[in-house]
């Protein structure tokens, strides 16, 4: 599978995909809000329970790290993710319902990768 | 030499009378019930109660009506109000213990079911999650020698196509490490279920499940769960919970979320 078949499939499915619902309670999210971090990929812990997706964001010479929690790679790999997904230095735009406190994390709603535009997830 | 083998004899007749085994005989044909399946719909157990319709389970003021006493009404609405508070955690936060009967039929990603002559195994990916179903012939075991499980313990038979089974020696939410779903939903350690499971038709597979609970419930609750077969070729994988949980649960019963380094992202821990 091509990598834009990869993100085509991804975003299919990502819009019909509880993306938390595997491990623990979404109560700390606001999944009323939505917030876009730009930024470029430290990593991608390709991990159970959920993948979490590591973006360094910075603001005028400061830098903040955000955590961002995916579903689990199991039904990800299934609807066309990989391991290799996020990169590092990839550039980055990442949507998510973030922390009700304010914390530097939320849960993944879509991205979009700046040097090729494609998407995945939810994005439009 | 011949005294040796009668021995041996005795004893395996002697282990087929404690174990319960009659030799009752497998079904002519085994069920296919192959391949990999997928939960129809969201995790909310009872879909044709909950409120609001398209509630997810675990948000705040989603709930099912089952035909609860009065008792469990209250401990439900309690549960209920503590998911407004962001203080209900999910047991299997924790990663290590199961999810539990009948929560097993409710999980996310996939399952396979495999049937063999003398027992059917649901394995749920999400897990630990498997529910062994004897259909040897054996009875359950007596009331002095079963303990609340958080699966039980399951005996079943086939009714043609059918897979009727029997779980009993359940702990229900004595514990408080069971429940039935995110909404709070949680039935009493004198819970019996009785299971009916066919495959209506090639790619999906339908479970009638009615519980019975002499503490926390009025009647019998009757639920039917769901599951369509995955394409061909489809993976289940290694689940492991604890590979990389960085959800853990404070003393308060909120969930957090933890940095890279381990340390909350949380501005309030408690």
């Amino acid at each position: 599978m091509t990598f834009t078949r990869v993100i085509a499939a991804a975003a299919l499915c990502a819009a019909t995909v509880a993306p938390l619902a595997a491990h623990h309670s979404a109560a700390m999210f606001d999944d009323g809000k939505v917030v876009e971090v730009n930024g470029t990929i430290k990593e991608m812990q390709w991990t159970n329970p959920h993948i979490w997706i590591q973006v360094i964001v910075d603001t005028n010479g400061q830098k903040t790290e955000w955590s961002i929690e995916g579903g689990s790679p199991n039904s990800l790999s299934r609807n066309g993710w990989r391991a290799t997904t996020f990169k590092f230095g990839d550039a980055v735009a990442v949507r998510v319902n973030p922390m009700k406190d304010g914390g530097p994390g939320g849960s993944f709603i879509g991205a979009k990768f700046k040097d090729t535009g494609k998407t995945i997830g939810r994005w439009e | 030499m011949r005294t040796a083998l009668l021995a041996a004899a005795a004893c395996v007749i002697a282990i087929g009378v404690v174990a319960g085994q009659v030799g009752k005989p497998a079904p002519a044909a085994l069920q296919d019930w192959s391949g990999v399946w997928q939960m129809v719909g969201p995790t909310v157990f009872d879909r044709a109660t909950v409120q609001p319709q398209n509630g997810r389970a675990g948000d705040p003021g989603v709930r099912e009506f089952p035909p609860y006493t009065d008792e469990y009404e209250a401990i439900y609405r309690k549960n209920i109000e503590r998911i407004k508070a962001g203080t209900f955690p999910d047991p299997i936060s924790v990663c290590g213990v199961p999810h539990g009967f009948p929560r097993i039929m409710n999980v996310p990603d996939v399952y396979e079911f495999a049937v063999t002559p003398t027992a059917t195994y649901v394995l749920a990916e999400n897990g630990p999650g498997i529910l062994r179903i004897y259909t040897d012939g054996r009875k359950h075991p007596a009331a002095e020698e079963l303990w609340g499980t958080y699966t039980g313990a399951s005996v079943g038979h086939w009714e043609g196509d059918t897979l009727v089974f029997e779980t009993a020696g359940l702990k229900g939410s004595r514990d408080k490490d069971v429940i039935v779903d995110r909404t709070g939903l949680v039935l009493s350690d004198a819970s019996r279920i009785t299971t009916r499971m066919r495959k209506i038709n090639d790619t999906t597979l339908e479970a009638v499940i009615v519980v019975e609970d002499a503490k926390a419930l009025k009647a019998p609750w009757k639920v039917t769960k769901q599951y369509r077969k995955l394409p061909a070729g489809t993976w289940a994988w290694d689940y492991g919970c604890a590979e990389n949980n960085r959800n853990p649960i404070s003393s308060s019963g909120k969930t957090l979320t933890l940095g890279p380094n381990g340390k909350p992202l949380d501005k309030k821990v408690n």
